[in-house]
């Protein structure tokens, strides 16, 4: 069957991509969702000094800021995790 | 060890990863009729349906289905859920989980094959390839031959026909967030806000590049549950399987010739099944994790089968056990405890959501002055109470207290009433006799509850803070 099929021993540059990108996009939308369950983007407002935005705009701000958070975690971990060959 | 070794092995390593690195191949499935795929395209209308019709269905003068963001209110046909409810998405959440554990178990990738988002998207954007581009031959054909005007004019029309259709898409899931109705009114007055337009590209943008492009790569590098989905697989878990002991040694053969006489199986080897597949795999090699288990190689197979004058049911829905000569049980241990484990948190789900309480109090102390003395002598708290009328129509509330002897309240209005979805801030003020105080703080309690429903009921504790004793 492995002649057949064979099976990558590791990850190409484009799965790695999509592994890094993708799942921290996940676990992103899982924070976002949980962060703007329990707080109101409103109630932060006297907290912050930031440009007028609406809660939508709150929203996608926020999801996009855990992504990069999310992302750079694993990227840091992609980098530690790599074999000097 | 010699120094050029390293160098050697590193050398050769480059060569295993380059043959391994193959760069991907697009695979052209075949168009298949039959059972399977009938249910399939069943199974495409219905979802897709629901999820493209739901936004348009009004329910009490509003969208049934409205998960309003900006409001931050869930409208879920008669039930209103706040961000207090957000125990609820748990509930759901953590069942929809069992319910594909479950269903995983007893029937393998039935998600994988008929439901899952990505299976369905992509039915549809290889519907519109079909259609434009013609069948898998010409397909080919097309993608092989040098870029000419004609082929440009096919590209050009099926990306076309894909973004237009993604960007429906998009539109479709940002109107589950934001009222639909409004939104396709903006849209068409050039009004959309940044953000909604920003999430409407972004959703179309994934719609195209998953549905149109990557495919059965999103199944085979991307899917989380693609996985871990054989942890959940057993004996006696239905698998698309082709019956090797009845199709070897596979080979073709004239019609009509005793095959069986010649030493064959009755796999004709016509590669059918390999030209259906989505993720291009070989049915025959056994079960494999990227089998989606779509049952396009079920459908193609047996109408050769029935071509050749050949017994249906060379590849087909069978369990492990079964292919093994053994019984197959449908009720199992891991089945049982699945599917008690389901119905545990759904009747909890049921429960809590049928005695839910749509009201909420909170009671805020002041935070300025701990306590005051009243010109009478008294002892005065002030509060805040936070009032959340998470009902659709307005309700008459009556506020009392208890927990010290003689307590007053003074309030500022005579009647609460609070407007069906509303939030109301409520200063009040108790005033309690210093000698009926035990101790410097002492916990009294609110209860909040509506005129016309005495089912509408809730009770808050909060402290009275008096003088050292």
């Amino acid at each position: 069957m492995d002649e057949i099929n064979p099976q990558p021993k590791s990850l190409s540059g484009s799965q790695k991509i999509i592994a890094i990108l993708w799942l921290s996009f996940v676990m992103a939308g899982v924070a976002t969702v949980v962060f703007f369950a329990a707080i109101d983007p409103e109630a932060l407002k006297p907290c912050v000094t930031f440009p007028e935005v609406s809660r939508s705009g709150a929203y996608t701000i926020g999801f996009l800021l855990f992504w990069l958070l999310t992302a750079s975690s694993s990227i840091l971990t992609h980098y530690f995790l790599r074999i000097d060959k | 060890m010699s120094k050029n070794e390293p160098a050697k092995k590193q050398h050769l390593d480059k060569d295993v990863e380059q043959s391994l690195y193959a760069k991907r191949q697009k695979i052209y499935p075949r168009e298949v009729h039959g059972k399977f795929a009938t249910l399939r395209i069943i199974a495409v209308f219905a979802l897709l349906g629901l999820f493209y019709i739901l936004p348009w269905i009004q329910w009490d003068g509003r969208q049934a289905v409205l998960l309003d963001l900006p409001a931050r209110k869930f409208y879920i046909f008669g039930l209103t859920l706040w961000p207090q409810d957000f125990v609820y998405l748990t509930f759901l959440l953590i069942m929809a989980a069992l319910t594909l554990f479950f269903f995983t178990t007893l029937a393998g990738r039935l998600w994988c094959g008929y439901a899952c988002p990505q299976t369905v998207w992509t039915e549809v954007f290889m519907w519109i390839e079909h259609w434009i581009e013609g069948d898998r031959q010409q397909q080919i054909k097309l993608d092989k031959s040098p870029m000419s005007a004609r082929k440009f004019r096919i590209k050009a029309t099926k990306h076309a026909a894909w973004i237009l259709f993604a960007a429906f898409t998009g539109f479709t899931f940002v109107a589950y967030f934001t009222p639909a109705r409004d939104l396709a009114h903006r849209l068409f007055t050039f009004q959309l806000g940044h953000w909604e337009a920003f999430w409407i590209f972004f959703y179309g943008l994934a719609t195209y590049g998953n549905a149109g492009w990557l495919r059965e790569q999103v199944c085979l590098h991307m899917c989380p549950y693609a996985r871990f989905q054989s942890a959940m697989f057993d004996k006696d878990t239905l698998v698309v399987a082709y019956d090797e002991k009845r199709g070897e040694p596979r080979g073709p053969r004239k019609r009509n010739v005793d095959y069986k006489a010649e030493g064959l199986g009755d796999c004709i080897n016509c590669t059918m099944c390999v030209q259906v597949c989505p993720t291009g795999i070989d049915i025959r090699d056994g079960l494999q994790y990227q089998c989606i288990g779509c049952s396009a190689c079920i459908d193609i197979c047996d109408q050769v089968m029935e071509k050749m004058g050949y017994p249906k049911g060379l590849i087909r829905y069978t369990t492990q056990n079964t292919v093994e000569g053994k019984p197959t049980h449908i009720l199992r241990p891991r089945v049982i405890i699945y599917g008690l484990i389901l119905l545990v948190f759904a009747s909890a789900l049921a429960y809590s959501l049928a005695t839910r309480v749509p009201l909420q109090l909170d009671v805020i102390r002041d935070r300025n002055t701990l306590f005051r003395e009243t010109n009478e002598g008294l002892i005065e708290n002030v509060y805040t109470l936070k009032l959340v009328n998470m009902d659709e129509k307005a309700h008459e509330f009556k506020l009392t207290i208890s927990g010290i002897d003689g307590l007053q309240m003074k309030m500022e209005q005579d009647k609460i009433i609070v407007e069906g979805g509303d939030v109301v801030d409520l200063p009040v003020r108790l005033q309690a006799d210093e000698d009926a105080l035990k101790d410097r703080s002492t916990k009294v309690y609110f209860t909040l509850k509506a005129v016309d429903d005495p089912n509408l009921e809730v009770s808050e504790e909060a402290r009275f803070v008096g003088p050292y004793k």
